[in-house]
């Protein structure tokens, strides 16, 4: 009896403990068929320019899931307040009323909205920017220049295709809708590449696709003014997102061909230099670093093979490669998480130094220069100087403004931020100058050490921004979603645990 | 008199039940396969492809197999007893699912792979060791594994899913044998 009881008492455990791992044996198995099928959903049916991210969710959960979980970057991290000297460099400029680290993939169009650099439009013909703000904030952008052409997308005021732009970037920016293969769908980087020549789209591998879907957005640009004939006869200008790529990718050539063409994204309020602005020419920068030479892609660290039991996919969830280094850093790296990521606490506090010497000596030159027309000063004496404030404050906001570049390409940076120095003070020696010439040689700049004391020096009505831009957001902003749920094209998923957050209030 | 009859039933049934689940478990699991040397049975679970198709790509392939490298030569008790150890490791680590993305070597396993690299390649290191002999105080003549500078071998420098990303090699094989 008692010896049968043992007998039965050690099996059942035995059992039990069998039984699980039979299962788990068999998930396993099911998981390593799911590995080696096909990565297309054969029963995917997305129509071609589907701007819904959602609808492509369906049949591919896992990139889906881990795209939304760019959500979790959400802090709005005020640059302004943390550079005030930054409300000085950009005086005149949108970037001086409102400039946040940027946050992830779906905050894109929410904070392209709330930002006080969009401004406050009242109707489709009002507000400070242009429709090609959006160029890299929507998949409904394919999708309209599809149905509408080019050009056509980049006429008028941003606020025109309000009640289109619906849906923040997301699957149909990079993936064709059958065959999932990524796809530039922006015109304007294969014009780009073929203007600049060393890889045209067509020669380009999937692994050179890996980085140019990024590219596509993650690049220096500017708008250039291009007449054409609307469908209905009209004379219309278009302004056209444009790569100045042409006579190569480094800050140099790009220089020369602003230079070339006598652009000018602004005057400067206080100087009144004729400006350049960089806008993050992160792709460009990453080319010349230890990485980019290498042929990473940006993909493999910022959308790194991940995981999930034994399914393996690629993850959506576009961030820092530092968040999960297991699976970036460490695919090629020997040493220990540790060490990295002090080396690059390293490199960031160098580019740091750098950058706070650059905008202190470019945020100064603005000042004296501003002193000195005040004073009296003559175009002619001033022409020099500000084509060196001009020289100086492009080659700065091309080294930081993608903000890896201390990161991808850390030599690069480092001798752009010096080169930006030497400019900045090349102009303050010859303002210096001029000062002198108006019994001015002692003259102090103002301080600008807080978002606040730097916005009054520049003399920005900040209250009547904000007080606009709430309104904005409270009439028109609300009317085009409930225009874009009317035509069937808001993706109220895309949307879903949204909350609003910005540097100038709370709502 | 009648409880015991059927407590003894209940035992022996409850026997067969055991046998019978571990003859499942067995054949579900490929147990009998854990015997053979061959390089196949190392991708039984999907964990191990990038090793597999990085080695697979390697001149390695021609000469060495898994077991060559990973586990001792010396004596067939000892390579057993290696081969339960890690099998033990690695079965844990595939059950409960604490496997990192990147795998490492184990402290162990280095030992048993430096040995192997110098016992096949013996011709070609032995005077290299024996000039290195005097500057150091490690008992294998050396201060350092032979990967630390051939990093490449025979995986490649990217021994993850990154390197692997369409499992290349592995996909065909499944075909064959199922």
């Amino acid at each position: 009896m008692k010896k049968s009881l043992v007998i039965t008492a050690v099996s059942a455990f035995a059992i039990i403990g069998l039984f699980l791992l039979a299962i788990s044996i068999n998930k396993n198995k099911a998981e390593q068929q799911a590995l080696n099928a096909l990565a297309i959903s054969s029963t995917a049916d997305i129509p071609e320019f589907e701007s819904k991210s959602s609808e492509w969710g369906k049949y591919y959960p896992r990139q889906y899931d881990s795209y939304m979980k760019t959500k979790k970057s959400d802090d709005i991290d005020d640059m302004l307040k943390k550079q005030p000297a930054l409300v000085v460099l950009w005086a005149g400029y949108g970037f001086s009323k409102d400039y946040n680290a940027p946050r992830g993939h779906y905050y894109m169009l929410e904070d392209n909205i709330n930002t006080l650099r969009t401004g406050a439009p009242v109707d489709d013909n009002t507000g400070p920017m242009p429709t090609a703000c959006m160029t890299c904030k929507s998949t409904d952008v394919p999708r309209y220049m599809n149905e509408h052409g080019e050009l056509d997308f980049f006429t008028g005021k941003w606020a025109r295709l309000g009640n289109e732009i619906l849906n923040p970037v997301g699957c149909a920016d990079c993936h064709n809708n059958e065959t999932m293969e990524l796809t530039v769908t922006r015109p304007h980087l294969i014009r780009a590449l073929e203007n600049e020549g060393s890889l045209p789209y067509e020669d380009a591998t999937h692994h050179d696709k890996r980085s140019l879907v990024c590219a596509q957005c993650h690049s220096e640009y500017y708008f250039k003014k291009t007449p054409y004939t609307a469908k209905d006869g009209t004379e219309k200008v278009a302004k056209v997102v444009t790569f100045p790529w042409d006579n190569g990718l480094s800050v140099e050539a790009m220089e020369q061909y602003y230079d070339d063409r006598e652009f000018v994204d602004w005057t400067h309020k206080i100087s009144k230099t004729p400006m350049l602005k960089a806008q993050h020419p992160g792709y460009e920068i990453f080319k010349t670093g230890a990485h980019g030479l290498n042929n990473v892609s940006c993909a493999d660290c910022h959308m790194p093979y991940t995981r999930e039991g034994g399914v393996k996919y690629s993850s959506h969830t576009v961030g820092s490669p530092m968040d999960n280094m297991g699976t970036t850093c460490m695919n090629c790296h020997r040493g220990t998480e540790k060490e990295l990521r002090e080396t690059i606490e390293r490199k960031l506090a160098r580019k740091n130094e750098l950058n706070d010497l650059a905008m202190d000596t470019i945020g100064k030159a603005h000042l004296e220069a501003g002193k000195a027309w005040e004073l009296g000063a003559t175009e002619a004496e001033m022409k020099d100087a500000l084509t060196d404030i001009r020289h100086a404050q492009w080659r700065w906001d091309y080294s930081i403004a993608s903000h890896g570049s201390f990161f991808h390409a850390p030599e690069e940076t480092l001798r752009i931020l010096g080169s930006a120095i030497n400019k900045g003070h090349e102009a303050r020696l010859k303002l210096k100058v001029i000062l002198a010439k108006y019994d001015a040689a002692d003259y102090e700049t103002p301080d600008f050490s807080t978002k606040e004391k730097a916005q009054k020096v520049i003399g920005l009505p900040f209250k009547k921004l904000v007080d606009d831009k709430n309104k904005f957001l409270n009439t028109l902003r609300k009317e085009w979603i409930e225009d874009g749920k009317k035509k069937g094209l808001y993706d109220a998923k895309a949307w879903d645990g949204m909350e609003f957050k910005s540097s100038y209030q709370e709502m | 008199m009648e409880t015991d009859n059927l407590m003894k039933y209940i035992a022996i049934g409850s026997v067969i039940v055991v046998i019978g689940l571990f003859a499942y478990v067995g054949n579900a699991s490929n147990m009998i396969s854990y015997l053979s040397e061959d390089p196949k049975v190392c991708i039984n679970c999907h964990v191990m492809n990038p090793q597999y198709a990085t080695w697979q790509h390697s001149s390695h392939r021609e000469k060495a197999t898994c077991v060559d490298c990973h586990l001792p030569r010396d004596s067939f008790v000892d390579k057993m007893i290696a081969k339960s150890r890690d099998g033990f490791n690695h079965s844990v680590a595939m059950t409960f699912r604490t496997y990192p993305n990147n795998i490492r070597i184990s402290d162990n396993a280095a030992v048993r792979i430096q040995a192997n690299c110098v016992s096949c390649h013996k011709e070609l290191v032995t005077q290299m060791i024996a000039m290195a002999q005097p500057y150091t105080d490690d008992p294998s003549g050396l201060d350092r594994n032979c990967w630390d500078c051939h990093r490449m071998t025979p995986h490649g420098s990217t021994r993850s899913l990154t390197s692997t990303p369409n499992n290349i090699g592995v996909k065909e094989l499944h075909k064959i044998t199922n």
